[in-house]
């Protein structure tokens, strides 16, 4: 789109030159002044080797060009040389030095930081094997314990075991004993009654069933 | 028949002065206006340029690069570190003469001032009172063995090769130098003004007027090309004054 | 008023002319070797640019001569 607004406006302008131009051009004849008089005397002559037509020669220099040629360098030269050069060149010097010192201070900086990370990397190590040496430590420290601690569960549990084992020694001993003493004193009791009354057997029987209910109420 | 209106050569090069009469030292005239309005445009950019910020910008950008194209680009390229110190030379004769002739594309101007002799002439000879100097300076008088004696060429050789050396150094040389850059120009301002010429006297209420676009193209194209002409003469003037002096003055052979 | 009226113009012309076959060529084959060493060496390319248009300013010089030989003799 662009381009073709573009190429409108310049066909239009290329359009206004033409109708511009096509009014003097049109005017056939009215040369400029110098090439008409030289048309003329061309005629006059009937020959084209006519003075106006020769040029100058062109090798050689004229005086005036040379001299404000020679003025036209030397200010040019001697502006370069002790102004412009060196002031572009400082300006360019400096941009290189400060390229080469932010360069520079850039390097040093990553040289900085990864000495610190280094640092930060070896403490990181000297950290985690602290703490497995740590953990390790507690591990031991815990089995330790453990072990201690089952060792003397164990003797706990045995003592117990054999105090509960002698008290019920001693407890059978004694409930045997105290049964022993029994009987024979319920014997002797169910001797005497029956040695007391001597009667018939269902007496007796009943004698003996009622002193047994009697020791039983009894106890 | 065709009006060609071609004019003379006189015409197309030689400008009436406009301060100061015909043929005064002083005179002032187009070509000498053109000198003028080069050294004004040298120092504007040199100016505006110096403005010294960290990210360049506008002039500065151009001043920078074009201080760097001729240093490293011409003298680094043809005299390396011991060249430095012809950087202001050089770069003075880049900016004048690259001014001088851009002229030839500037509207209503339009006209290279190195189409006229003078300025190309001096501007040799100085280049050339330079490079002899800097050989003279660099080798005292062994500079004209050194000038004039190619090294490993037979002794019976060197009564040829001697004068041929000589006239190609000493003569041909600043001469091939004035010319590169005045015929070049000369050439190209003349090739403008036929094709402007042409496409004037096409342009007249006839049915050839139809070819006038042709000559109209010609102009256009060519004042492109005159553009890159301008620049490339300006490099290789200075180029090459680059390379003399480093022939002059450089110590292997 | 003839166009081509051998005159020393004309003759100064066609010399010209003549003259600028050589450099012609020359300029062709100097620019055709360049770009071929550039594409082959890219990194070279800097070198052989400069190289080049040394080159083309020495042999261009020589048509340039024919140019003022022609307004030495015809103009």
């Amino acid at each position: 789109m662009q381009r073709i607004r573009l190429l409108l406006a310049a066909a239009a302008i290329v359009l206004l030159g033409f109708l511009g131009f096509a009014q003097p051009s049109a005017a056939e004849g009215k040369l400029s002044h110098p090439a008409e008089e030289c048309i003329k005397e061309i005629e006059a002559a009937n020959s084209i080797d006519v003075d106006c037509q020769k040029a100058p020669n062109p090798l050689v220099p004229e005086v005036n060009e040379i001299i404000w040629g020679v003025v036209g360098f030397t200010v040019v030269f001697g502006f370069i040389w002790k102004m412009g050069l060196p002031s572009i060149k400082s300006g360019m010097n400096a941009r290189t030095e400060r390229i080469r010192s932010d360069l520079d201070a850039a390097e040093a900086q990553r040289t900085e930081a990864s000495g610190i990370l280094a640092e930060y990397q070896a403490q990181l190590t000297d950290a985690r094997s602290q703490s497995t040496k740590i953990i390790e430590e507690a591990r031991q420290a815990a089995d330790e314990v453990k072990a201690t601690l089952v060792a003397k569960a164990e003797a706990d549990i045995t003592e117990l075991r054999n105090r509960a084992t002698s008290d019920i020694e001693a407890a059978k001993v004694q409930a045997i004993a105290d049964l022993r003493g029994e009987v024979a004193s319920l014997a002797i009791g169910a001797a005497e009654q029956v040695v007391e009354r001597n009667l018939d057997h269902d007496t007796n029987v009943a004698l003996v069933e009622s002193y047994i209910n009697q020791v039983g109420a009894g106890r | 028949m065709l009006a060609l209106e071609f004019p003379p050569l006189s015409h197309i090069v030689n400008w009436p002065g406009f301060f100061g009469t015909d043929g005064a030292w002083y005179e002032i005239n187009k070509v000498v206006l053109i000198y003028a309005f080069a050294v004004v445009l040298t120092i504007l950019v040199f100016a505006l340029g110096n403005k010294k910020q960290l990210v360049p910008t506008g002039m500065q950008n151009v001043a920078e690069m074009a201080v760097e194209f001729v240093e490293d680009g011409i003298v680094m390229e043809t005299m390396g570190k011991e060249g430095i110190k012809y950087t202001p030379y050089l770069l003075s004769l880049f900016f004048f003469i690259f001014f001088t002739n851009i002229f030839e594309i500037i509207p209503i101007i339009q006209m290279p001032a190195s189409a006229r002799i003078a300025l190309p002439l001096f501007l040799a000879l100085l280049s050339y009172v330079i490079y002899h100097g800097a050989g003279i300076k660099s080798h005292g008088f062994g500079y004209f063995k050194h000038a004039l004696v190619p090294p490993g060429v037979p002794v019976a050789l060197l009564i040829l090769v001697i004068p041929i050396e000589f006239i190609s150094k000493f003569l041909v040389q600043p001469f091939s130098h004035t010319v590169r850059l005045f015929a070049n120009l000369l050439a190209g301002h003349i090739l403008l003004v036929t094709f402007a010429v042409l496409t004037s006297g096409l342009f007249v209420p006839k049915w050839y007027a139809v070819f006038a676009p042709l000559p109209l193209i010609g102009v256009i194209f060519f004042t492109a090309f005159e553009v890159l002409v301008s620049f490339l003469q300006a490099y290789v003037f200075t180029l090459l004054t680059g390379v003399y002096i480093n022939a002059a003055q450089s110590h292997e052979h | 008023m003839l166009l081509a009226e051998i005159t020393n113009k004309g003759l100064a012309a066609l010399t010209y002319g003549l003259g600028a076959i050589g450099p012609g060529i020359g300029i062709g084959y100097l620019v055709g070797q360049a770009v071929q060493a550039m594409a082959r060496q890219p990194e070279a390319a800097g070198m052989v640019r400069t190289t080049m248009f040394l080159g083309i300013a020495f042999v261009e010089a020589l048509a340039l001569i024919g140019f003022v030989v022609f307004f030495l003799a015809g103009a």
